[in-house]
């Protein structure tokens, strides 16, 4: 059983040909302590008017969200954790 | 009362969970199919159909031309011929240019035809205001589809509910007038409200059409809404809990068949009723509710009052918009009134 | 037409920038000083420019959800069509209408939200004034999305059976918000529709606007003359999404380019230039255009909203009990004061 903490990262889903810095996230589909699956659709963000949806990286826990709803975030930024098995 | 399920792992928005249903029965039967404007490529201007042209290809997820007349009948000729099409008229507000298709074909054909012919088709239309798109695409003219005889009616107010009543639309040998409101859907450009994400299973299931829903309990004041209002009306009660005001709120679901037991047994305990629509307000839902519990439940009522649009069309502003829309402060005013 | 159709672009370019004003990052299309849809014509302005030139006030236009070029060209008030847009309380309809409702009786110009809805009411302002031996016209603008619509073949019918002073403008600019042309009809030249009605079609192939000057001066014309209604369809582009918030995930990146790449306003001012006009003329209108139009917008801003118990008033013209309030007599009904 290793701890490992996996990032829920962005930058390689951002939308092509926008040259806005910054999204917001629209809707979290699953809570804090929720176990997911790898590829499971966690959330889904919007930049400049283009929603993506944003899958789980890994399966596992997810332990803890960064960027709630409604939250802006950046190219680079993480918007949650989770803590695979 | 249905069975509140929670999947505990998962949440969707309401478009999501519609989506869900469609693609669960497009998949058992090649019998049904979608038509609409902007289905397709777009996937519904409020996110109706989104992702299911990927699945099932522009020959059953069909962009029509702009020309509901057309195509709003012949989801009618289609579903007559066996078939389960569902029809997307993109606002309610642009009935006017099918209506005839609509209440003069697909509601009546079945009763002309003393049962000889089925019409299973589910026309989806997007209604509501709050985001101050005016007077021809604001509307949610409930009062105007339920008013005509032939129609099933269905308003979801939440993700489990919008999923539950899709599939019973989609199976139901009748015509289903599937009324989402856009402020409910989840879509990135216009925030929800708290409350229409819910948990949804992944498995199929139905809510019969006629079971209303109490979304709180409460002793003191029946509150019956549906749509969107169903969350306003639940902030209103949390407000009026502070105050001491105990409400009960009625989630109607569906309008034809009308669950009029589970209001009526509210009011029974309560005394007092509050009706909250987003509809006009003559000749419509919430004069329709009062006009049962005063059939049915006279003795037991002790004040009434009604919320909807006064009856003017729905105007830009943001100023007169917030004025005509019920809000969730003009709920609980109308709660403390009957509360005495 | 410059003149027009550059006041037009400026116009619709500081209303994107007014309309974004508290919508990023996250589009929220109820934030923001102009919420709601906003449909921008960028693209189209030689059709409404071209065409209304020909036209008076007392000349009739319905235009679709995309008017602001056709309402420039026509002639309305800038100013409370700007406040109208903010839904201030001194614009064209007192904050009721918004943008895709403007209503301007000086200039009788109307425009409406739903597809092909404008056909038959100019077919009516025809209509009244053939019966009235004037010699006024009407135009109905509409998209290419819009000539599917029974609505649109019913006027086309009428106007030529009745020989009414119409002039039906389409503009095509390929798309029908995600449906392009081609997947919803067989039919690529739209003006062939007036053939089944038996009333001339023409199509001007680019949105060059001195083309559509003069095809739209044959058909007014011909209008005002008393023979009958023309269908034009004008190739124009549209330069953005269908409504602010359509990020055009469907629309192929090579036709984004097209239709930005030929543009009907550098087209008029090569045209201006090759017949003498100077650069500082040019240069000259198109600065009186921003002037007027930045004018219009900060007046807008500083107009008072809307008093919220004005949205019970102007449902009717008269009280709801008809054109004038009768005291009944008192022994016929039997009441007393």
């Amino acid at each position: 059983m290793s701890d490992e903490r996996v990032a829920v990262a962005v930058d390689d889903i951002w939308p092509e040909d926008t040259d806005e810095d910054e999204g917001v996230v629209v809707n979290w589909f699953v809570r804090e302590g929720a176990s997911v699956e790898e590829g499971d659709t966690l959330c889904e963000i919007q930049v400049e008017k283009v929603s993506v949806d944003v899958l789980a990286p890994a399966s596992g826990e997810l332990v803890e969200v960064v960027r709630g709803e409604d939250s802006e975030f950046g190219r680079g930024d993480t918007l949650a954790w989770i803590r695979s098995e | 009362m249905a069975q509140k399920t929670q999947s505990a792992e998962r949440e969707l928005t309401m478009s999501r969970a519609m989506v869900e249903a469609i693609a669960t029965e497009m998949r058992e039967s090649e019998e049904v199919f979608v038509m609409g404007e902007d289905i397709a490529d777009y996937g519904g201007i409020f996110d109706s159909t989104q992702g299911l042209l990927d699945e099932f290809g522009h020959e059953r997820i069909m962009d029509v031309p702009i020309a509901e007349t057309g195509f709003i009948g012949a989801g009618v000729g289609a579903a007559q011929s066996g078939m389960r099409p569902i029809v997307e008229l993109m606002f309610a507000d642009f009935f006017g240019v099918c209506m005839d298709q609509i209440y003069n074909n697909m509601a009546k054909n079945t009763y002309m035809s003393g049962g000889a012919f089925s019409v299973p088709m589910v026309l989806m239309t997007a209604v509501g205001g709050t985001y101050n798109d005016a007077a021809q695409h604001s509307q949610t003219l409930y009062g105007t589809f339920a008013h005509l005889p032939g129609m099933k009616v269905v308003v979801p107010s939440t993700a489990y509910d919008a999923k539950g009543l899709m599939h019973n639309a989609i199976r139901d040998d009748d015509p289903v007038v599937f009324m989402f409101h856009k402020r409910l859907m989840g879509i990135g450009w216009m925030p929800a409200p708290d409350g229409p994400k819910t948990g949804v299973p992944e498995d199929p299931y139905t809510i019969p059409f006629g079971e209303a829903s109490v979304q709180r309990e409460g002793s003191d004041v029946t509150v019956v809404t549906l749509g969107l209002h169903v969350h306003r009306a639940l902030d209103a009660a949390e407000t009026l809990a502070d105050d001491g005001i105990d409400a009960e709120v009625i989630d109607l679901r569906t309008l034809k068949p009308l669950d009029t037991d589970t209001v009526l047994e509210s009011v029974r305990k309560t005394g007092r009723l509050v009706v909250v629509d987003e509809d006009y307000r003559s000749y419509g839902v919430t004069g329709e509710i009062v006009a049962t519990v005063a059939e049915d439940a006279l003795a037991d009522l002790e004040a009434v009052e009604r919320l909807a649009l006064p009856d003017v069309p729905i105007p830009y502003s943001r100023p007169l918009e917030d004025e005509v829309i019920p809000g969730v402060e003009d709920i609980a005013d109308a709660v403390r009134m009957v509360q005495g | 037409m410059y003149d027009d159709m550059v006041t037009a672009r400026y116009y619709e370019e500081r209303l994107q920038e007014e309309y974004l004003e508290g919508k990023q990052p996250a589009f929220d299309i109820s934030a923001g000083p102009i919420p709601g849809e906003l449909h921008l014509a960028a693209g189209h302005e030689a059709s409404g420019a071209g065409v209304c030139r020909h036209l008076r006030d007392v000349d009739t236009v319905t235009a679709p959800h995309r008017p602001h070029h056709v309402a420039i060209a026509k002639g309305v008030d800038l100013k409370r069509m700007t406040a109208e847009i903010f839904g201030r309380q001194t614009g064209l309809g007192k904050g009721k209408g918004g943008h895709m409702h403007l209503f301007d009786p000086d200039v009788n110009f109307a425009c409406s939200g739903i597809i092909a809805q404008g056909c038959p009411p100019a077919v009516g302002a025809a209509l009244a004034s053939k019966k009235r031996n004037q010699d006024s016209v009407a135009v109905a603008f509409l998209g290419e999305g819009a000539i599917d619509q029974g609505g649109f073949f019913e006027s086309l019918n009428l106007a030529s059976v009745q020989e009414l002073p119409v002039v039906f403008v389409v503009e095509d600019n390929d798309w029908a918000i995600s449906m392009p042309k081609s997947r919803v009809t067989d039919v690529e030249d739209g003006s062939r529709r007036a053939d089944g009605f038996d009333l001339p079609g023409v199509r001007v192939d680019h949105d060059d606007a001195v083309a559509v000057y003069e095809a739209a001066g044959e058909a007014i014309g011909r209008a005002r003359d008393g023979n009958g209604p023309t269908l034009i369809e004008v190739q124009v582009h549209r330069r953005m999404g269908h409504f602010m918030g359509d990020a055009q995930a469907y629309r192929p990146d090579e036709d984004k380019e097209r239709a930005t790449e030929r543009d009907s306003i550098e087209r008029i001012e090569a045209d201006l230039r090759e017949q003498g006009v100077e650069d500082h003329e040019i240069e000259s209108i198109r600065e009186k255009a921003h002037d007027r139009v930045n004018e219009a917008i900060e007046w807008a801003k500083d107009q008072p909203e809307p008093d919220p118990e004005e949205a019970y008033e102007d449902v009717f013209t008269n009280s709801p009990s008809g054109v004038e309030e009768i005291e009944p007599m008192l022994e016929a009904t039997g009441g007393d004061e």
